[in-house]
């Protein structure tokens, strides 16, 4: 869908719009009623972050009740703690690290590959292939849980990393193989005739020419595959059984007693658990959303 | 076979299937990741569904083949609801479609304006996206208990102690309750989509149109909105798709209650499956998710093609 | 001295546990129960030093192993304490055997334990709620039979409270705590409404109700949003109408849910909603959150499971306003006091699959004993093994709660736990629109006894 000139014309477009095409000429009225609106939906998606951080610092009493959405009376830094020391939670964090970037690194690879035997090499059933590997943009996870579970156990292949790593860069694969082919069609097919002409095989003009193109992908993949795994819970509470290996989700999880809970610690781990997503998030977020866009607008 | 050919179109023809075998290996292993990855982890599965969907299973005794019993089964026992989680899944996909994927539009119609601050918004908008649905689910409980809930204490406070409810437990108000935290978290990731697509239409394009005498309205809707159509496609799809597998924000919310009018298709899944012993009728809902999922995305897919054509 | 009467009336008490088996032949046992409590008395006073000399004599014998356990003793539950301490004891007392033990939170570890049945996949030792969620799993022949191991303990252990772990007379399971429903009473409120005790019969206890009302007080905390705290309160209306023995047949299907008084039993519980005694928000709200409203001071009465009594015990503030009782009776010519809803349900199993199951099973059964121990010490529920040592320091509603257990003649498991998967979640189902005035006692007791296979 995107338009290669159009791409190239956007840098320049830009500045020239810059005197004509903006919200400065806008009638003043409407201009205020924008940022009035504006404001308001951006301190709605900034509550929660305020909530989860408050949460975390307040005891059961004022979670439950006396003080809902206020400064927490008492800061309990001490939920930290807890979190850090019972929760264990540096190591899942840790895990989750491990998991999540491995899974990434794993589904960005088998995408490349798919997708350069997909695009750049002619084939009759090419189309039908892509059609096939973009069902699993609409497969429920949930829904292939227990026949997972069996195949990984027969291959003796619970508590691992790559237990969980695996099934997620499958999971994953679909939604990489699509931003893949947006990116890689915009790769002009006149390299890899001068390739050929060099004497360059596929695997060569694989390697050395399309790869390194792809450098501008990685980053847009792995947006999209950090947000599915990142957060799972399901697969990595069934499919891991010691907590040497357990990701954050399921240590979150395994903070709330089945007779007791002490909120307090569960929201420092949820902090745990997410601020450094949005700290990364913040300082990257330029990059990061020119990444999703790119991956939007070749997808 | 090809020694009744002529010498020079054997070796040519030789030559191509060689190229054409090499070719084929090279497609083979090429794929060949991410097709283990995906047929085993993704396929095998489903296939793995379908047969014991045919079966009364508890999932670890013998279990009896019964066909399509199940099936039927699904639709024809009322206790098993999953017409009523049909209908919750498809009425959050409506107003993922109608309300937020409008409000999506908006906000990226907004921002692709050259606001001021216009990254810093973008950034804060995306934020709920990251933040995982447990929190957000905690976060809205809190809005909605009944008795210290920001939501019930706002209409005492405006006098409309009237209109108070036990919201996620009662019947009139629980699916809103759950679509509305629904549709709002993911605003900022179709916003974040269709941003991306706005600022891709080409300036001279919009500049021609205001030139003509259109207002910046008449601009977003006669030139940008048709320009963006593929991605507000991938939108719609994800938005239904996503409706139809929800999960997360119902067992947070409601639990399926009261009196299971929430369930989801999801949540009865793993109900089926976990709480109930039963597996084969767990598959067959699977089987049914799968199905609905991918006939979906078909029918939107053609539907957008209709309109274009 | 006092706290040695306890226990031996505690136990005594015990031993008449009308616990009815799960599997089909046990039924006997409930019947056999009643003579075994004459000769329990004597017992519980021998019990105390062969806890001590049967460890060390079954120690450290054979070559090292390593056994895997998983349990939902997660760091937050209060039963994680009892487990640690059981668990040190037992890493000294068996220097050969490792244990590698997880925990996971109680949802999901429904979920877990029952994926790695499917797939052969089971830690050595798990735990499990007795009945039918462990009836299942023998059904499929994944658990190891504890008889063998069991004689060593038959001492420590009543075979009584095996009748829940128990499946065509065989034994499976190793019981930890018991808990039994309690009506716990905020005294400070009762005192407002004009009462220095909970109200012994049924009609003083609604006119207290009343009374309550008047005074603006809500009388029930209910969460509506997590069905078995409905049941704690409906279990114990239609037993004190209809009987333990009544309402046992019924659970375990040897009787029919189309019982006339049954369905007098559900509407008097639905009176008690339609009165406005219960709080109107607690169908929203979880069992969490209603019982912090319990301990706020918003609810007189929480009905619930004993297991309550360490986290109450545990708020000084809270605690003296605490008490724990028994639901007067509503209809006298079929019900009577003692009759309890409750028994034990938490238990360790050992897998079939598992490589050492022999010797699996002697330690579960003495790690069982210690964690049994150090939950009643820390007032978690009630021993289902005999007491040993000094229990003197247990709260004062754990005491309370064993004095009526001393007293109790009969008890009925857990609705939801006696009954298979499939059936307890018809049963919450129906039990849910009861309470939200949805179907009426006719409606529930026809619907059930359809639905119901």
């Amino acid at each position: 869908m995107a338009d290669k000139n159009r791409v190239k014309k956007k840098a320049s477009a830009y500045e020239y719009q810059e005197i004509e095409y903006n919200i400065k000429q806008t009638n003043p009225v409407v201009k205020v009623f924008i940022y009035i609106f504006l404001i308001i939906w951006a301190v709605i998606n900034i509550f929660p972050i305020y909530f989860m951080f408050t949460f975390s610092l307040k005891s059961n009493d004022e979670i439950f009740g006396e003080n809902i959405i206020g400064l927490p009376r008492n800061w309990l830094w001490s939920n930290y703690v807890s979190a850090m020391n019972t929760g264990n939670m540096g190591r899942y964090f840790l895990n989750s690290l491990i998991v999540t970037i491995a899974a990434i690194a794993i589904s960005i690879m088998a995408a490349l590959m798919a997708t350069y035997a997909l695009t750049r090499i002619k084939w009759r059933a090419s189309k039908l292939m892509n059609s096939f590997l973009m069902l699993g943009l609409t497969i429920p996870l949930q829904a292939s849980i227990v026949p997972v579970y069996v195949i990984l156990s027969k291959a003796h292949w619970l508590n691992k990393y790559s237990t969980l790593i695996i099934p997620y860069s499958a999971f994953t694969l679909s939604m990489s193989i699509l931003i893949c082919t947006g990116f890689m069609v915009d790769i002009p097919y006149d390299l890899d005739e001068s390739a050929r002409i060099d004497g360059c095989g596929l695997w060569r003009t694989f390697f050395s020419i399309i790869l390194p193109l792809m450098k501008p992908a990685l980053s847009t993949i792995g947006i999209y595959a950090y947000l599915q795994c990142w957060n799972e819970f399901m697969f990595a509470n069934v499919f891991i059984s010691d907590s040497a290996h357990r990701t954050l989700p399921v240590g979150i999880k395994a903070l709330s007693g089945a007779y007791t809970t002490d909120w307090g610690p569960i929201g420092a781990a949820l902090v745990i658990a997410t601020f450094p997503t949005l700290i990364v998030y913040i300082f990257l977020s330029r990059k990061i959303q020119e990444s999703f866009i790119a991956g939007a607008v070749k997808g | 076979m090809a020694d009744n050919n002529a010498i020079t179109v054997n070796s040519i023809k030789r030559d191509k299937v060689k190229e054409n075998i090499g070719k084929g290996v090279t497609i083979f292993l090429f794929l060949l990741p991410a097709l283990l990855l995906f047929v085993g982890i993704l396929i095998a599965p489903i296939i793995i569904s379908v047969y014991r969907s045919m079966y009364d299973w508890n999932g670890f005794s013998e279990g009896t083949f019964i066909g399509f019993s199940n099936y039927k089964e699904l639709f024809t026992n009322g206790s098993i609801k999953f017409l009523v989680s049909l209908k919750n899944a498809l009425w959050i996909a409506f107003f993922s479609v109608f309300v937020q994927l409008p409000l999506s539009l908006f906000l990226a119609l907004l921002l692709g304006r050259k606001v001021k601050g216009e990254r810093t918004f973008l950034s804060i908008f995306f934020m709920p996206v990251l933040i995982s649905t447990v929190v957000i689910g905690q976060l809205w409980l809190k809005i909605y208990n009944p008795d210290y809930g920001l939501l019930n204490r706002f209409l005492d406070a405006v006098h409309l102690g009237n209109l108070k409810h036990v919201w996620v437990g009662e019947v009139s108000t629980a699916l809103g309750s759950i679509i509305v935290p629904t549709v709002w978290q993911y605003i900022g990731y179709h916003m974040l989509l269709m941003y991306a697509g706005v600022k891709g239409v080409s300036m001279d394009l919009r500049e021609a149109a205001m030139l003509d005498g259109a207002t910046k309205w008449q601009v977003d809707r006669y030139v940008v909105i048709p320009m963006i159509k593929p991605i507000i496609r991938v939108s719609v799809i994800f938005a239904v798709t996503g409706s139809l597998k929800s999960y997360d924000m119902v067992r947070i919310l409601t639990e399926g209650g009261p009196f299971q009018t929430t369930e989801v298709p999801s949540t009865l899944l793993e109900n089926m499956l976990f709480l109930r012993n039963r597996y084969g009728m767990g598959s067959t809902i699977s089987v049914m998710l799968i199905v609905l999922c991918f006939a979906f995305a078909l029918a939107i897919t053609a539907a957008f093609r209709e309109e274009e054509a | 001295m006092k706290m040695k009467r306890v226990v031996s009336t505690l136990l005594a008490g015990a031993m008449v546990l009308s616990l009815t088996a799960c599997g089909s032949t046990a039924a006997p046992a409930a019947d056999t129960a009643a003579p075994a409590a004459d000769t329990a008395a004597p017992a519980a006073d021998t019990a105390a030093p062969a806890a001590d000399t049967a460890a060390t004599d079954t120690a450290s014998a054979g070559e090292p192993i390593t056994l895997n356990m998983w349990c939902i003793a997660t760091e937050s539950d209060s039963n994680r304490h009892s487990y640690e301490e059981a668990i040190k004891e037992m890493e000294a007392e068996f220097p050969d055997v490792t244990l590698n033990w997880e925990a996971f939170e109680n949802q999901s570890y429904k979920t877990k334990i029952k994926a790695a049945v499917s797939a052969d996949e089971m830690p050595d030792i798990f735990f499990t709620w007795s009945c039918a969620f462990l009836g299942d799993f023998v059904d499929a022949g994944k658990v190891y039979c504890l008889d063998d191991a069991y004689q060593n303990y038959k001492d420590e252990l009543p075979e009584v409270m095996l009748g829940n772990s128990t499946y065509d007379g065989k034994h499976y399971g190793v019981p930890l705590t018991m808990n039994i429903v309690g009506l716990f009473a905020n005294m400070d409120l009762l005192k407002e409404a004009g009462y220095d005790e909970v109200p012994g019969t049924y009609e003083d206890f609604i006119a207290c109700c009343d009374a309550l009302k008047a005074k603006g007080i809500i009388p029930f905390g209910c969460a509506g949003k997590e069905t078995w705290c409905v049941t704690e309160y409906l279990e114990s209306v239609i037993e004190k109408s209809v009987g333990a023995d009544t309402l046992n047949d019924i659970f375990l299907g040897r009787a029919t849910w189309n019982n006339a008084d049954v369905g007098a039993a559900v509407d008097t519980f639905q009176s008690l909603v339609n009165n406005g005694y219960f709080d109107p928000s607690g169908i929203g709200l979880t069992n969490d959150e209603v019982k912090a409203n319990f301990m706020a001071g918003k609810y007189a009465f929480y009905m619930n499971g004993t297991w309550n009594c360490a986290d109450f015990a545990a708020n000084e503030e809270f605690f003296p306003k605490v008490k724990v009782s028994e639901f007067p009776v509503i209809n006298a010519d079929k019900a009577s006091l003692g009759q309890l809803i409750g028994g034990p349900s938490d238990t360790l199993a050992v897998a079939a699959s598992s490589p050492n199951a022999e010797r699996a099973a002697e330690y579960t059964f003495e790690l069982g004993k210690r964690i049994c121990h150090y939950g009643y010490l820390d007032g978690c529920g009630l021993p289902a093994w005999t007491p040993y040592g000094d229990t003197s320091s247990i709260n004062g509603l754990t005491q309370a709660v064993s004095e009526i257990c001393a007293n109790a003649d009969s008890y009925v498991l857990f609705g939801d736990t006696a009954m298979s998967a499939d059936d307890a979640n018809t049963y919450l189902s129906y039990v849910d629109q009861v309470y939200g005035c949805q179907v009426d006692g006719t409606q529930f007791i026809e619907g059930l006894a359809n639905d119901i296979r």
